[in-house]
């Protein structure tokens, strides 16, 4: 039952108290504190009182019955999911223990799920190579160490030491990439398949950390509201970040951030919705729509 | 009722989230008729606004506050909409057998129910002037409750039934990455999020690229299906088709979850028993699952759903009882360095097959039940469609008149720019 108290943020909540309350004095300021890190905005008005009042489980002046920290076991539910991780390949270049968990059956099957406008170009998860590059990258992120990498890119082949920010997953492409900047403070975006070595070396200097600041670009359009494309819009741009104005009951203006390094792609995720989304601005966005539409026009309109 | 920040049925919440999630520019007035009162609105924005806080937007409009979430989901290491499962609320006693069972029992222990039970009464509950023990009955269901979520275990012990604490060895430490990816990258990530919760910190050095947050709040719905697959049981779900007031049911064999990875949806692939065939059903138009008796013929049904998978572009079967299949063809200009092109193409399409005419054309052909559904993708290779033939006209009619109408809307500013 995914949607459980146990799970829940009150639960949460009050067993953070009570390993105060066990492990030595718990105040009034110190419950204030824990409920405004752990809880929701309005929690502070009902949890207080209720431990002593309702709940019976921390008297008004601090003492609880409880004698130990709270220590909620797996459930069922998590055993079974757990499981059902240790079938996928991308779980297991995170090399967690395939020994536990011994008599749990899996929740489900990896092929249960099918993504059925997945790339068919994906990472080769299973490949001796790449997991020894991911377990890498992994180890160095962890440790926040700098690394010397090979790897091939568009304009041939780099060496050069990277200073780790993220790694980045995309699902539609199947393909882990490892975003990172040079000492010099460029960014990078490394496929990992398309690494050939790396070595770890020193720890990250506070100084050098900080990632540079992503450039970011916009670009605003009028849709109109046939053939469902409303909600078709707003889920398939659902993943950046959006701001959606009703302009009237057909026309909607939305207005889009997205990476600089994305446009091309964006670009033809608004085509694909036809004449249902016109780009309205930037001018520089039109010009590319334009230049595809006039490229098609030399096949004919048949 | 005075308002509480939590809930007792998510299913209540579950198209709130959805709609300031996705539409966000829906104010009071735009709920309408899917409300039961300008207070009940006012309660559920108050709720999701209590526990999103942070991520959420607000914008003053002629027609009200409209109230959206908008994050680029690549800089959110953490689904927020997780936190709405967060929310169960419970009784008094519920919170209070919670913590003092577990505690009880925390020892390693195997306790009969009546030991558990005079403990709570005697030693717990004197802390309390007020306190009035809960009854037997109250205990055993707790216990009993417990026991089907997998916290407890018990055991006969001469005449006695023994209760202790489920125990399950595992390295919390080893799995922490693999949980921080999973839990957003692997289905019913909810589970994972709440296993992170166990941990003091979490990593925050993964991120998500195509990463649709909403199929969170399909949750309960999958795990239910999930459960039926996994016991290889029927099912009757109560779904809603689009534009319709009317919940509906069927008796279905739940077969495969097809995942877009370009919008998130999803959808059921199951043999529904009434129509004698498989169907698809969007996971975020069921609003029930109960599951039934176990399906004894279940791997003849798989074989009706791979074959009937086999022709599917995307979830469509194309017209009702339909499955007559049609045929396109989509050629395509591809320049000496355009090699990404062919690429593209090798790697985007879900069946039919890519071959080369001369040194810059190249041929794509399939058979699919629903061509109609492919226009969103072969308008992604405007610029470089050189013939598309298909043995529906209309789909070809629709592309061409679709691009023409696009030539006018681009064409008319064109001095402008």
């Amino acid at each position: 039952m995914v949607f459980h108290e146990i799970y829940g943020t009150y639960y949460q909540t009050v067993s953070d108290i009570l390993k105060e309350a066990v492990q030595g004095e718990i105040t009034a300021e110190k419950i204030r504190r824990i409920i405004r890190d752990r809880a929701f905005e309005e929690s502070s008005i009902t949890i207080p009182q209720a431990l002593t009042d309702q709940w019976h489980i921390l008297t008004s002046d601090g003492r609880t019955p409880i004698r130990h920290v709270p220590r909620l076991p797996l459930t069922d539910l998590q055993k079974m999911w757990m499981k059902a991780l240790l079938l996928d390949p991308r779980i297991r270049l995170f090399d967690p223990p395939q020994d536990e968990l011994e008599d749990v059956d899996p929740l489900f099957e990896p092929d249960f799920f099918f993504c059925y406008d997945r790339y068919s170009d994906g990472d080769p998860f299973e490949e001796e190579e790449y997991i020894e590059h991911f377990r890498l990258v992994l180890l160095a992120l962890r440790e926040k160490r700098k690394m010397e990498i090979v790897f091939r890119g568009k304009q041939g082949r780099h060496r050069q030491v990277y200073i780790p920010d993220r790694l980045e997953y995309s699902s539609k492409d199947d393909k882990f990439r490892l975003a990172a900047h040079t000492e010099g403070h460029v960014p990078y975006m490394i496929n990992l398949a398309r690494i050939r070595q790396i070595a770890l070396l020193e720890e990250v200097k506070p100084d050098e950390a900080e990632a540079p600041p992503e450039k970011k670009d916009m670009v605003i359009m009028e849709l109109t509201d046939e053939r469902n494309s409303l909600e078709r819009a707003m889920l398939h741009f659902s993943d950046l970040e959006k701001e959606t104005v009703k302009l009237d009951d057909l026309h909607y203006r939305i207005t889009l951030s997205y990476r600089r390094e994305d446009e091309t792609e964006l670009l033809i995720r608004i085509l694909s919705f036809g004449p249902t989304i016109k780009v309205t601005a930037p001018d520089s966005f039109i010009r590319l729509i334009r230049q595809r539409l006039n490229k098609q026009k030399s096949y004919g309109l048949k | 009722m005075p308002y509480n920040e939590l809930l007792k049925n998510f299913s209540k919440i579950r198209d709130y989230m959805r709609d300031f999630y996705i539409y966000g520019f829906r104010t009071r007035s735009d709920f309408g008729g899917k409300i039961k009162s300008a207070r009940s609105y006012d309660n559920e924005r108050r709720r999701v606004e209590s526990w999103l806080g942070g991520v959420m937007s607000f914008r003053r409009e002629a027609a009200g506050k409209s109230v959206f979430l908008s994050v680029d989901n690549r800089t959110v290491p953490h689904n927020p909409l997780y936190r709405a499962f967060r929310t169960k609320s419970f009784t008094d006693n519920d919170i209070m057998l919670h913590f003092y069972i577990l505690d009880i029992l925390s020892d390693g222990e195997a306790l009969s129910f009546r030991k558990i039970a005079d403990r709570i009464a005697g030693e717990y509950l004197s802390y309390f002037d007020a306190a009035e023990p809960p009854d037997d009955s109250t205990v055993r269901n707790k216990l009993k409750e417990y026991i089907a979520l997998g916290l407890l275990k018990m055991e006969r012990k001469g005449r006695e039934m023994l209760y202790s604490i489920n125990q399950e060895k595992w390295s919390p430490k080893a799995w922490q990455d693999a949980l921080a990816f999973a839990s957003e990258a692997m289905p019913l990530g909810v589970v994972g999020s709440f296993l992170l919760d166990r941990y003091e910190k979490n990593p925050e050095y993964f991120s998500f690229k195509h990463h649709y947050l909403f199929g969170a709040l399909d949750a309960e719905i999958l795990e239910e299906l999930m459960l039926c697959r996994r016991g290889r049981r029927r099912a009757e779900i109560t779904f809603r088709a689009r534009r319709s007031e009317k919940d509906m049911q069927a008796e279905v064999f739940p077969l495969r979850i097809y995942v877009s990875t370009r919008t998130g949806r999803e959808n059921l692939l199951a043999y529904n028993y009434q129509i004698r065939r498989p169907g698809m059903y969007r996971l975020d138009h069921i609003r029930k699952v109960k599951a039934l008796d176990s399906e004894p013929d279940y791997e003849r049904l798989e074989r009706a759903g791979r074959s009937f998978a086999e022709y599917l572009w995307g979830t469509s079967s194309g017209p009702e009882g339909s499955r007559e299949t049609e045929h396109v063809e989509m050629t395509l200009y591809v320049g000496k360095e355009e090699r990404f092109i062919v690429d593209r193409l090798e790697r985007e399409k879900r069946n039919g097959t890519v071959s080369r005419l001369d040194e810059t054309t190249y041929l794509y052909q399939t058979d699919v039940y629903d061509a109609q559904e492919m226009l969103p993708w072969i308008r992604t290779f405007t610029g470089r469609i050189i013939r598309l033939e298909c043995s529906n006209d209309s789909v070809v009619r629709r592309f061409y008149d679709d691009y023409a109408q696009m030539q006018q809307m681009y064409e008319t500013e064109a001095a402008d720019i």
